[in-house]
């Protein structure tokens, strides 16, 4: 690939193995994300997904090969990227409003001990009406639904004007409205030019949101194009052989 | 009972300005501690710093014990914060060993004194009638340092405590905010210990923020509220102690009383706490029927 081409690419990986430690947790990725465009992570429950999300932040070494974020390395891009975890992992007695976690998608650009500007508000506020939670900025986060905590963390990665978004299993047990919103928001970026990385069991949202599709499950089953990647051959190379079910053009895997 | 009139003795109105001052030092780390769900890592931080207090006063006599359970709270805070994160053997049983081992360290360090039960009852309940001058500026000193780097540390440490792994994401340097986070509480522990022990410091950590907690969802209102409830938890228990001690000959330990008001008024911040959610469910029910429905 020449320097021309990489100029627009968001994420790089080239051959990259990442480690915790001494034990491989991925190896050998190899695939491009641009500017714009969205990949959706794909595999079993312990395939690494989450681990990939953790090694484009920085936090888990590149043992081999590359990872490049935004034509920097991983750390050095972390300003521009934003982190969405799934909600429930997140303690829902925590006394904080909505609007508080949407204003912490800011903390980077506030710094420390200045107070948030009215831009700063205004930003948080467009990011709030985006998924469509603008009348519970008072509440407490923890009394909204689990969809609804989703869009209120995609809210707040919104707020800090990434250029390359990472969701983590974005759509586990999020209600048909919730699923709606976080698509709709997560177009919109897209659509102003930032790059998407999601990792999700749903392949039905894999083809509906993504532009490409990569398969994991330790080492990459394919990566590219969503409908040249999402085959039934290769889904049952990268789930093992577990059951397929084929309805039209979409695909389901059984069991994870 | 007379709630001013024991104060205009001297060593009762020192006791007094410490246990306020502590009060709003363990509110604030205290609320930290709540919400971090920190409450054992802080109870086995004030069992090492027992055997430094005791070390202390074998080499330096009553001057030493501060600066014996600060070396003994910055080692120890140290020592948790990489034990959290390396996570060879299960937290709580690995803590649990720290805490006995040290503790037990202490214990037979100051056996080796002649007056062995009574240093013993004082490093473990302090002695807050004996409260210096020079321990109120102590005090007041550590209160001042740790709000000042709470205060500059807010965001980040309110990032950590809500959303580790967003907080990591964000670049912000966990590990150090954890070390940072155990040395205040190392810090309170050591202000506190003079006044009222290895002990019982944990009750002024937990109890205030816990009540603070049960009555407010916000931190803009649970910090103070945490730091009033300790303050006024001191105020009454010293004068609930001087009243019973003084005009009904019943001698109540100050420290054990100050604790057990605390607890008192947990109970009713929790039973007014439990009110408010009642109320405030039923005019959301009655008040946005709409929203309900819409959701």
């Amino acid at each position: 690939m020449t320097q021309q081409q990489d100029r627009t690419a968001a994420l790089v990986l080239e051959q990259a193995s990442v480690a915790y430690g001494h034990v491989p947790v991925l190896e050998e990725l190899h695939g491009t994300v641009r500017s714009g465009e969205a990949v959706a992570l794909i595999g079993p429950n312990g395939a690494g997904k989450s681990t990939l999300i953790k090694a484009i932040l920085g936090l888990v070494p590149t043992v081999r090969g590359r990872i490049e974020v935004l034509g920097v390395t991983p750390a050095q891009a972390r300003r521009d990227v934003a982190y969405v975890p799934q909600a429930d992992t997140l303690d829902p007695d925590f006394p904080v409003s909505v609007e508080q976690v949407v204003m912490m998608g800011r903390y980077r650009k506030i710094g420390w001990l200045r107070r948030p500007s009215a831009a700063d508000r205004a930003l948080a506020a467009e990011a709030l009406e985006r998924v469509g939670l603008s009348d519970r900025a008072k509440n407490r986060f923890g009394t909204l639904s689990g969809g609804q905590r989703q869009r209120v963390l995609l809210a707040r990665a919104i707020a800090a004007q990434p250029r390359l978004l990472l969701l983590d299993e974005p759509f586990n047990g999020v209600d048909a409205v919730s699923q709606h919103a976080l698509l709709e928001a997560i177009a919109l970026l897209k659509q102003q030019g930032a790059a998407v990385v999601v990792s999700t069991h749903d392949l039905a949202i894999a083809h509906l949101a993504c532009d490409e599709v990569c398969l994991l499950n330790r080492h990459q089953f394919g990566f590219g194009p969503t409908d040249e990647v999402l085959t039934p051959e290769r889904l049952r190379a990268t789930y093992g052989g577990h059951a397929l079910e084929l309805r039209g053009d979409r695909v389901i895997v059984t069991q994870t | 009972m007379s709630l001013f009139e024991p104060f205009q003795l001297p060593f009762m109105a020192r006791a007094l300005v410490e246990l306020v001052i502590l009060g709003v030092l363990a509110g604030t780390v205290g609320v930290l501690v709540l919400l971090r769900r920190l409450a054992f890592v802080s109870d086995t931080l004030t069992h090492t710093v027992f055997p430094g207090v005791v070390i202390g006063y074998l080499m330096a006599g009553q001057d030493g014990v501060f600066w014996g359970a600060l070396a003994a709270g910055a080692v120890t805070a140290v020592l948790l914060t990489v034990l959290a994160h390396r996570r060879r053997v299960s937290e709580d049983a690995a803590l649990a060993m720290v805490l006995t081992s040290l503790f037990a360290i202490g214990v037979v360090l100051v056996s080796q004194r002649t007056a062995f039960t009574s240093d013993l009852t004082q490093f473990l309940f302090g002695r807050i009638l004996t409260v210096t001058q020079e321990q109120l500026v102590q005090t007041a000193v550590v209160t001042v340092l740790v709000a000042a780097l709470l205060a500059v540390l807010r965001r980040p440490l309110m990032l950590r405590t809500f959303d580790p792994e967003g907080a990591a994401a964000a670049g912000i340097r966990v590990g150090l905010l954890d070390l940072v986070m155990n040395v205040a509480v190392a810090l309170v522990v050591v202000a506190a210990v003079q006044a009222v022990g290895t002990i019982l410091v944990i009750a002024l950590l937990i109890v205030p923020a816990a009540a603070a907690r049960a009555l407010s969802d916000r931190l803009v209102f649970i910090v103070p509220l945490a730091c009033l409830i300790g303050a006024l938890g001191g105020w009454l228990g010293l004068a609930a102690s001087y009243e019973a001690s003084v005009y009904h000959g019943l001698r109540l330990a100050s420290g054990g009383t100050v604790v057990l008001v605390l607890v008192v008024l947990y109970g009713v911040a929790a039973l007014a706490g439990a009110v408010r959610r009642r109320v405030g469910l039923s005019r959301a029910r009655l008040g946005t029927p709409e929203l309900e429905m819409t959701r």
